[in-house]
């Protein structure tokens, strides 16, 4: 599987945003994040892989390949597609336990991200994390 | 002489603080409305000086509250012009009112009975009379709109010698269209049903007249009128709150109780089970006592005019899909296409401007608008020019972020 973020470490992804000094900041640099992400094809787009709780849609498909978790994943709203961007630069190729085993929620409030967190029904990523540890 | 938003704005202290680094901006009063003073005053006035429950004990606090706590029903009774203040019942909010109605009816529907509603239905007002359909097997019809958000001209053929209840919303929560409600209520009554109006959305701009609306019955939530949450109201006329079965029973709703048997207390009690929610309703009248010292005319006329400012200059721009009607409403929903209105709230947000993005409640609407759901701006008097140029503008700005690719 090619990895869509291949050439850009998860350490950029988590310094851009950490750089962020306002709300206005974190949003253009997740606009900026959702398109360094390639789209899901219609045919990805399925309800098995859709995710339920949010109130924009989110797909998310998750493929082993030697014991490893690889990623692919779309919404239809930008800021979701960079907020799953920066989610999937801090679990990507890595194994099931080894994901389990960290504090997503902790990590990504050092993103900057903590207000995407809350579990308002305008957003469900709390449901994609569930989905990301979950076998 | 044109209403100047900023004598009310010392009212509302909320509103004076920054949101992030931005001037906070309020354009979500649609969902709830900001308290001013005079219910907080109230609220805090109640728990310090007069707290005690209602209606039962004989002690100094007691008759304090209790004389307070009627007092309030006399005066939404006023608010409303119902004629009598047993016709005012507490509730928690519009959504509870509606199913002590749709609950209470319940023992007189029969199969084949059709109750009828319209297009525009926030689920409050949509979800107890399916249920009731549901569990009566009575039939739930629903008045449609055209996909342009016009009423369709042949609607009077939707009241048939079967309509035994009409329940119909004053003002849609979702995109601000009014309902022709004085024709559809004739249509409705000349059949012989009940008849139901959902103020939730028409209270805080409308002065509101149950008796020249002629209704059986008129529900409101205080929150989205200024007032506390937790806290409305179900009006009926007499013969209409008489036939409803209580759909909660306990304490304070009884006469007389033993293990056989019980006697229910009279109206308005009979549907008041329970402790009331004593500081919500001294908080509503609080908030029918701050509108009814305002010229509601000049606050209505405001509001539109706030309303029909950012139509003007969307319409304008081009690119944005309006939903709202052009004049005489209080609310700005919209689209814009290829762009997630959850991105739009999103960088409004995060500039301060506070607005609605979503379904609003109202699914079958928004399915038949054609669209997931709509940005809605929607305007309380405390609302200023300078705030609704400032959604427009920030509006404009995150579509152009969002459309570069």
């Amino acid at each position: 599987m090619t990895d869509p973020l291949g050439q850009q470490r998860p350490i950029d992804i988590k310094a851009q945003l950490q750089a962020c000094r306002s709300k206005e900041d974190t949003f253009k640099t997740l606009v900026m994040l959702s398109k360094t992400q390639p789209r899901l094809t219609a045919e990805e787009k399925t309800e098995d892989n859709k995710i339920k709780g949010c109130e924009s849609a989110v797909w998310l498909i998750i493929e082993e390949k030697d014991g490893l978790r690889h990623f692919k994943a779309d919404s239809d709203a930008k800021l979701m597609r960079g907020v799953l961007v920066a989610i999937l630069s801090l679990v990507k190729g890595k194994s099931l336990a080894d994901i389990q085993q960290m504090d997503l929620k902790a990590e990504l409030a050092e993103l900057n991200l903590s207000s995407y967190l809350t579990s308002s029904r305008t957003n469900g990523v709390l449901a994609i994390l569930d989905k990301i540890t979950s076998h | 002489m044109v209403f100047d938003p900023t004598s009310l704005r010392p009212l509302f202290p909320i509103l004076s603080q920054p949101a992030y680094d931005h001037p906070l901006v309020y354009l979500d009063n649609a969902a709830t409305t900001q308290k001013p003073l005079w219910v907080l005053d109230a609220i805090q006035d109640y728990y310090r000086s007069f707290n005690a429950n209602v209606h039962r004990g004989a002690h100094f606090l007691s008759d304090r509250a209790t004389n307070r706590f009627e007092q309030a029903r006399e005066t939404v009774a006023r608010f409303i012009n119902a004629p009598l203040q047993s016709h005012v019942i507490w509730t928690k909010g519009a959504t509870e009112a509606i199913n002590t109605v749709a609950y209470g009816l319940e023992h007189l529907l029969e199969k084949g009975d059709e109750i009828l509603i319209t297009s525009l239905e926030h689920h409050a007002n949509l979800v107890p009379w399916q249920q009731l359909a549901f569990r009566t097997g009575a039939r739930l019809r629903v008045l449609p709109l055209t996909s342009k958000g016009e009423w369709e001209e042949e609607y009077a053929r939707y009241f048939t010698d079967r309509t035994r209840i009409f329940a119909a919303t004053q003002i849609s929560n979702a995109i601000g269209t009014s309902t022709p409600l004085q024709v559809m209520l004739d249509l409705a009554k000349q059949q012989g049903a009940f008849t139901l109006v959902d103020g939730a959305q028409a209270v805080a701009h409308y002065p509101v007249d149950v008796q020249a609306l002629d209704c059986d019955f008129y529900v409101f939530s205080g929150h989205k009128m200024y007032g506390p949450t937790g806290i409305g109201v179900l009006y009926g006329k007499n013969h209409a709150l008489e036939v409803l079965m209580p759909y909660q029973t306990g304490g304070e709703m009884v006469r007389h109780v033993s293990h056989q048997a019980t006697e229910f207390n009279v109206l308005p009690y009979r549907l008041e089970a329970g402790t009331p929610h004593i500081e919500g309703v001294i908080g509503l009248a609080a908030a029918c006592d701050f509108l009814c010292t305002q010229d509601r005319l000049a606050l209505l006329a405001w509001e539109q005019s706030l309303a029909r400012h950012v139509y003007t200059r969307l319409h304008k721009a081009g690119g944005i899909e309006l939903y709202s009607p052009e004049k005489n409403t209080t609310l700005v929903s919209l689209s814009v296409p290829n762009i997630h209105i959850l991105d739009l709230n999103a960088y409004l947000d995060s500039q301060g401007v506070a607005v609605r993005a979503g379904s609003h409640c109202a699914h079958p609407l928004m399915a038949q608008l054609g669209v997931a759901g709509t940005l809605r701006a929607s305007f309380a008097c405390y609302n200023t020019m300078e705030e609704a140029n400032r959604f427009c503008d920030v509006l404009l700005e995150a579509i152009d972020l969002l459309n570069e690719e």
